[in-house]
């Protein structure tokens, strides 16, 4: 059948069904490796397995207490400047340890958004702000999980590390279906019933599960098969995630990489992120909340930024060591940035105006430094960079060629990321 | 086939229809002639046995597994006429309510949400067996004219929220119209003709649409839709040929409704009264016109959309299929018996306990699962061999209780009511684990992650395999090992174990003789946690 960009045939809708009727429920596919994975791209990728780590300040980082500091302006607020170990690129000097680093990483001082309220702007922002085709878009975990696929780590492709609670989060999948949701370790816990209870040993749970596929067995031969293969599949997935358990259990954490981190909530969050990527987990986001300084900005920043600094270049450090930063896209954002005039509370407003991101690993440009504000950081005097735009080089770092690939919503075809914007090539190398 | 196959066929069918109206042969007689008409000369599977049957009815109409009396008592019963004798009890128990209640809020409200007085509406609505049109009648008018019909309006009302930031979104709820009460998706409609489906128009979906736009959330106690004044018609246009439309309030296939001009302040019967928050009473409403024209005898999507769906509740496939998808080009498997049953459903006024019974007591409904060699690629849709259904969370939780024997110790404990109660817990609990994405109909068995890690480690359910006084543990725990496979499999899978299933229970208990109660509890899960329990086979 003919593809149409607006609408899809019923007949692709009745094959997406038959599809998702054996791995719906949220998860099913989310482990199902390679199947994820469109063939041709697919065999391509794994060969490189590609991962993503994705730092998500939740609010707005201020870009004047970070990566784009004008001390000694008008709204420059009280803290200096810091050289860091690229010539010609200066940070606050609340990140002291990530200066040390830039030689990984790059700036992106030319952050051009449009919305400025919450909520919708988190969606808006992780979806990549595509055009409206009343679609509701994947966030970007979910279009990396759906694209590379778990690779062979035996997890799910998209990990979410958060405060808050646990359990698989559908929705970040938009129209991909359920099966690209993420895998939610709230507080660094796995999702509710994970844990076999102890009472229960591994003996026998292999022992109370030979029993179960032994009637499945039975009960399949008369009839037809893939009910009792889809139930058989989702176990297995099941027993594979129980036997990583090591991974995600704290006492399992060298008190070195603790104090390293940070024994804070965002360091031990940071830690097992770390952990989930060495074990090869393609997409890990982690969330840290409470970046919304209205009031008592600088207060705000100075308590939150160094932890974000320890943390993050403890990171930075251990993939550069492990040669991961070859394969590992790091990406550290909020919604938006924070107003340069200062409030009467002392605080910073939303500004998408004018604001950055740092980013890094798989390929991204070494050291590189794109953008430029005004003297007061008000305005982007450079070329303006909307979030489609990362998402374009995003998706070209990853090897995935936002001009040739689509996806195919049931016959649908849409864009990965905007078609206005296009990669930003001073990024990548 | 030549090309005049199919046409010639479906005469045929409306003859044989005809004729066996004239003779007038019960309807499920009917049904397995339609059935047999087109099987092409395939020979259909063998009836099932008791207990099989007994399991597939007792969960389609009674919403869990029967107890182990029942299964005792069925199977033991000699009387020529105990299937029919079942369908009866059932239909008129007690259970019957309650899992209609829980069918139609899973069919209607696609897990968006729940409220008391829609399940007392549903519950009691079943228990007198309304008829359909007068349900969605109800349903669609947006408010409650009198106790009877009290939540009805849930179904507009919850749709009518807004979540987040984003606003209400209308046109999902003309959407799920045309899905859930006329069989139609009408999606891509809303912003052009459909451009693979010849019979969805942009002005059916605006048609639609334009019975909501008005509509809004009003807030209080029970669920309730009031409406903003409609002056105008609709105007629209498809985002492929820049030409202004318009259209007032209209069902696909009938007229358009016109929109009356109203001096401005006249449009109010009754005006609406921000001191009181009354709404006030329209002298034109667009609902109402919902409510009175959508479903009638002469609306052949809505009579053919709901006994499709029946079909599909009983035999796990709908002569169309997918449900919201009756078009030209994806016709009935079975056209004159889709017909036939839409035809029949109105001449019994829309009772759906009517039509439930004809259909359990047909030879298709009641023939087993079970493939024979060679029957392997059997087509579902030519409805020779019964189709496994899916258990919903809701059945899935009743037959667990029922199968652990805990259901009367949590039913007693939770007498009180309220969120706290134990039954409000594990109902709680199941929902999380074995509903599907809201949204997303539930008619496909989709086995989840999070629902194998809950049969496999949730606190609730192993503590349900607990031994306690008269339930299935305990009861276990007291048989010698040679009567255990029995006492197991008729409570949980509700058959008798094989000669094969009897020596592996056997087995098992003699080698794990010093660890007997865990032993116990691992056979008792298995057979929980296995395909054949969560299937309605």
């Amino acid at each position: 059948m003919k593809k149409h960009p607006l609408c899809r045939p019923w007949e692709h809708r009745l094959s997406r069904r038959q599809w998702l009727g054996s791995v719906a429920g949220g998860t099913l596919g989310a482990l199902g490796l390679g199947a994820i994975a469109e063939p041709l791209l697919a065999d391509e990728l794994k060969k490189k397995h590609r991962q993503v780590l994705f730092i998500w300040l939740d609010g707005g980082l201020s870009q004047l207490e970070s990566w784009d500091p004008k001390p000694h302006t008008q709204f420059g607020g009280p803290f200096r400047a810091i050289p860091t170990s690229v010539p010609g690129i200066q940070v606050s000097e609340l990140l002291p340890r990530t200066a040390k680093l830039m030689h990984h990483l790059a700036v992106v001082r030319s952050l051009c958004t449009k919305d400025n309220s919450h909520s919708a702007g988190v969606a808006r922002i992780q979806r990549g702000d595509p055009k409206n085709r009343g679609v509701t878009y994947p966030y970007l975990g979910s279009a990396v999980a759906k694209w590379l696929g778990a690779g062979e780590s035996g997890l799910p492709p998209y990990i979410w590390v958060k405060p808050g609670s646990s359990g698989f989060i559908t929705s970040d999948a938009g129209f991909l279906g359920p099966k690209y949701g993420a895998m939610a370790f709230g507080d660094g816990k796995p999702p509710e019933n994970l844990l076999r209870p102890p009472a229960i040993s591994s003996d026998e749970d292999r022992e109370r599960n030979e029993l179960r596929a032994r009637l499945d067995r039975r009960y399949a031969e008369k009839r037809r098969k893939e009910n009792t293969e889809a139930n058989a599949y989702v176990y297995e997935m099941a027993a594979q995630l129980q036997k990583k358990q090591e991974l995600f259990n704290p006492a399992t954490f060298p008190a070195k990489d603790v104090a390293r981190y940070g024994s804070h909530e965002f360091g031990r969050h940071m830690l097992l992120a770390r952990r989930f990527l060495e074990a090869g987990v393609t997409f890990v986001k982690v969330n840290s909340y409470g970046w919304d300084t209205h009031g008592d900005n600088f207060v705000g920043h100075s308590n939150m930024v160094p932890r974000v600094d320890q943390a993050f270049a403890a990171m930075i450090e251990d993939l550069a060591d492990r040669r991961m930063l070859d394969h590992v896209l790091v990406i550290m954002m909020s919604e938006f940035g924070r107003t340069p005039r200062i409030n009467g509370h002392v605080g910073r407003d939303h500004w998408p105006e004018a604001w950055s991101l740092i980013m890094g690993g798989c390929g991204i440009q070494k050291g590189a430094l794109v953008g430029k504000t005004n003297d007061k950081g008000t305005f982007v005097t450079s070329a303006e960079h909307d979030i489609g735009h990362l998402f374009h080089t995003w998706f070209q770092a990853l090897g995935i060629d936002t001009q040739k690939v689509e996806y195919d919503n049931a016959g649908q075809p849409l864009p990965l990321a905007h078609e206005d914007c296009a990669p930003i090539k001073e990024l990548l190398a | 086939m030549h090309a005049g196959g199919p046409v010639l066929l479906s005469l045929m069918g409306l003859l044989f229809w005809n004729t066996a109206l004239r003779a007038a042969d019960p309807l499920h007689k009917e049904i397995d002639r339609l059935i047999l008409a087109r099987a092409g000369g395939q020979k259909p599977g063998a009836l099932t046995d008791d207990a099989e049957f007994l399991r597939r009815v007792t969960l389609d109409l009674a919403g869990r597994i029967p107890t182990r009396e029942e299964t005792r008592a069925f199977l033991q019963d000699t009387s020529p006429s105990k299937r029919a004798g079942l369908v009866d009890r059932l239909l008129n128990g007690a259970d019957y309510p309650r899992r209609m209640q829980e069918l139609f809020h899973v069919m209607l409200m696609e897990r968006l949400g729940d409220h008391a007085d829609w399940t007392q509406y549903l519950q009691t609505s079943f228990a007198k067996n309304k008829p359909w049109d007068q349900l969605v009648r109800e349903m669609l008018r947006g408010r409650a004219n009198d106790e009877a019909s009290k939540g009805a309006p849930f179904f507009l009302s919850k749709r009518l929220e807004n979540y987040g930031q984003n606003p209400v979104d209308h046109p999902a709820l003309a959407r799920d119209i045309g899905r859930l009460f006329l069989g139609i998706d009408l999606r891509c409609a809303q912003c052009h003709d459909h451009l693979f489906i010849k019979d969805y128009k942009q002005r059916d979906f605006q048609g639609l649409f334009a019975f909501v736009e008005n509509a809004a959330l009003k807030s209080g106690p029970t669920p309730e839709v009031m409406e903003k004044p409609t002056t105008r018609k609709l105007g629209f246009q498809s985002v492929f040929r820049k030409q202004p439309m318009e259209t007032g309030p209209r069902v696909p296939g009938f007229a358009e409704i016109e929109v009356p001009v109203f001096k401005k302040g006249e449009e109010y019967r009754v005006p609406p009264n921000p001191k009181t928050r009354t709404p006030g009473e329209l002298r034109f409403s667009p609902l109402a016109k919902l409510s009175e024209t959508l479903p009638v005898p002469q609306n052949d999507l809505f009579n053919r959309n709901i006994v499709n769906r029946l079909w599909f509740v009983m035999m796990g496939r709908g002569l169309v299929h997918p449900l919201d998808l009756h078009h030209k080009g994806n016709p009935p498997s079975h056209p004159e018996l889709l017909d036939g049953l839409a035809r029949e459903f109105v001449a019994h006024k829309y009772d759906i306990k009517w039509l439930l019974r004809e259909l359990a007591l047909s030879d298709t409904y009641q023939r087993s699962s079970i493939l024979l060699p060679g029957q392997e690629k059997r087509a579902p849709e030519t409805f020779l061999t019964a189709l496994e259904k899916p258990l919903s969370a809701e059945q899935m939780l009743w037959s667990m209780l029922e199968a652990t024997g805990e259901k009367e110790r949590v039913v007693a404990a939770s007498k009180s009511g309220g969120k706290n109660a134990p039954l409000e817990q594990a109902r709680q609990r199941f929902l999380k684990a074995f509903s599907g994405p809201v949204r997303e109909a539930e008619e496909e068995f989709s086995p989840s992650l999070k629902g194998v890690l809950f049969l496999e480690n949730d606190a609730l359910l192993l503590g349900w395999l607990t031994p306690r006084t008269g339930n299935l543990l305990d009861r276990l725990t007291k048989l010698s090992d040679d009567r255990v496979a029995e006492e197991l499999y008729l409570c949980v899978l509700t058959r008798l174990p094989t000669t094969e299933e009897q020596q592996e229970v056997e087995s098992y208990l003699k080698k794990k003789a010093a660890h007997r109660t865990t032993a116990l509890q691992h056979l008792a899960w298995a057979l929980l946690a296995s395909t054949e329990f969560c299937l309605n086979h």
